[in-house]
Parts: structure tokens; C-alpha cells; sequence
């Protein structure tokens, strides 16, 4: 759980927008690791974009190289 | 005029290896667009070495960049209370290639653009042309790595400017050879 006094000062924008990238990626990584482990164990990509948040074709479209990566291992 | 289309020709070639290269350090970074940071490490895998020399030049060690580009993001995590562990476990393979047009992220497009409109006034581009333009961002992942590294940017920026400009004058026989 991220503190909300832990996030950088408003006043220093050069480290709260070097915080917000180091979180997108590492948001993106989780996001990749969790849709392959929900593939490997059957979930349809309806299932995983309801879960996302997200609609079923924005979700293939975004993270379909994982169904590749899946499905060549 | 046969050394100037020559000179473009190469130009081309040294685009298209370090777009190839900034890919592969971004696919490694998990990212899917190369942004600076991938087009400097691109450079300094050039074989002609002008990046790496660039660096040197200003007492800096260009081998502990990706350790650099690492850093800051663990930095950042860090200062939010997140343990850069995390990330670390889940991004241990390399994103697969992806098929299709190339794609850099703006900082990484930005360099590209810079490259271009600078073409004319230099010969060959070199790895130092790459390391003068990266260093002259003033924010992003490239410029926080530089940081890290406690390398002022404006001395590197200079360093690779005059690198290039002595390779253009005296070039390195033995890295082209």
C-alpha cells in the first residue's frame, strides 16, 4: 500500500512524474505477468478484460503478444 | 559528391542498427518503444566507439548506464514506499518482437528528429552525434540515469560534440577498419 504522505511534494514535480513512470511500467510488467498466469490457467480474454476493467478487444489489442509468448512456451 | 551519397548511404545503415539495437535494450527494459535512454545504450554498442569515448572523456564509466537507467526507477519506486524488488522479479525476461512499424516513444522520437534536422552539419553520424543529442534532454529516464551517474550533462553534451567533430577531422581508422 503507497502512503499518500510518501508520494513526492507537489513542489518537486521532476520527482512525482519520475515516480508516475517508474509505476507505469512497473504497473504494465504486473499487468503482463497476471494475464499470462490468468491464460495458463484457461480464463477466456472476456473474462480477463471484465477483470481489467477494460473492454474484451482493448485488452487482446494491448496485451495480445502475451497469448503469444503463452502459447510458444 | 560520390563521398556524400556514400556518407548518406552509411548514415542509413547506422540509423537503421541503432533503431534495431535501441529495440532491443527497450524490449530487455520491458517496454515496447524505445525511448532515449534505448538510443543511448544503441549508441554505445556501436562499433565505432565515439559514444563510449564521449563519456570517457568526461571521467564518466558508460558501462554503468543501464545499471543507471535501473537506478532511477528503483529510486522512484522507492520513493513512494514500493520495494523496486518487485519489479525487479516480474521483468526478468525480455518482451517478445513485435511485427509491424517501427515505433519509438517520443523521447525516443525526439532523438530521431534531432539526428535529422542536424544531418547537414555533420559528416558520418556517429555514436557521439546520438550521445550529444541525448544529453541535451533536460528531463526523462535518459537525463535522470545521467544523474545517477553524476555526469553533468551539458560537460558530456560538449564532450560528444567535440569527439564527433574530431572524428569528422581525423577519422578512426582502426574502429572502421
Amino acid at each position: 500500500m503507497i502512503e499518500a504522505n510518501a508520494l513526492p511534494e507537489s513542489n518537486q514535480p521532476e520527482d512525482a512524474l519520475a515516480a508516475v513512470v517508474a509505476l507505469r511500467r512497473l504497473a504494465d510488467t504486473l499487468e503482463r505477468q497476471a494475464v499470462r498466469a490468468a491464460l495458463d490457467q484457461g480464463w477466456s480474454w472476456a473474462r480477463i478484460a471484465q477483470a481489467l476493467g477494460v473492454s474484451k478487444q482493448a485488452a487482446h489489442k494491448r496485451l495480445s503478444e502475451v497469448a503469444a509468448s503463452t502459447s510458444s512456451t | 559528391m560520390f563521398s556524400r551519397i556514400k556518407s548518406r548511404f552509411g548514415d542509413i545503415d547506422t540509423i537503421k542498427t541503432l533503431c534495431l539495437l535501441a529495440e532491443k535494450h527497450a524490449l530487455a527494459d520491458q517496454l515496447r518503444a524505445p525511448g532515449a535512454e534505448h538510443f543511448l545504450l544503441a549508441a554505445l554498442d556501436l562499433p565505432e566507439d565515439t559514444a563510449r569515448q564521449a563519456f570517457e572523456r568526461i571521467g564518466a564509466d558508460a558501462s554503468t548506464l543501464r545499471q543507471a537507467i535501473e537506478r532511477q526507477y528503483s529510486d522512484a519506486l522507492c520513493s513512494l514506499g514500493v520495494d523496486p524488488k518487485v519489479a525487479k522479479a516480474s521483468a526478468d525476461e525480455p518482451l517478445p518482437s513485435k511485427l509491424g512499424a517501427y515505433n519509438a516513444a517520443p523521447s525516443g522520437k525526439e532523438v530521431m528528429l534531432a539526428l535529422a534536422a542536424n544531418r547537414r552539419e555533420h559528416g558520418p553520424l556517429l555514436g557521439a552525434h546520438v550521445v550529444a543529442v541525448v544529453a541535451g534532454q533536460q528531463h526523462g529516464v535518459a537525463s535522470r540515469a545521467l544523474r545517477v551517474m553524476g555526469i553533468d550533462a551539458n560537460a558530456l553534451k560538449s564532450s560528444a560534440i567535440e569527439i564527433a567533430a574530431g572524428e569528422r577531422r581525423a577519422p578512426n581508422l582502426q574502429a572502421h577498419s
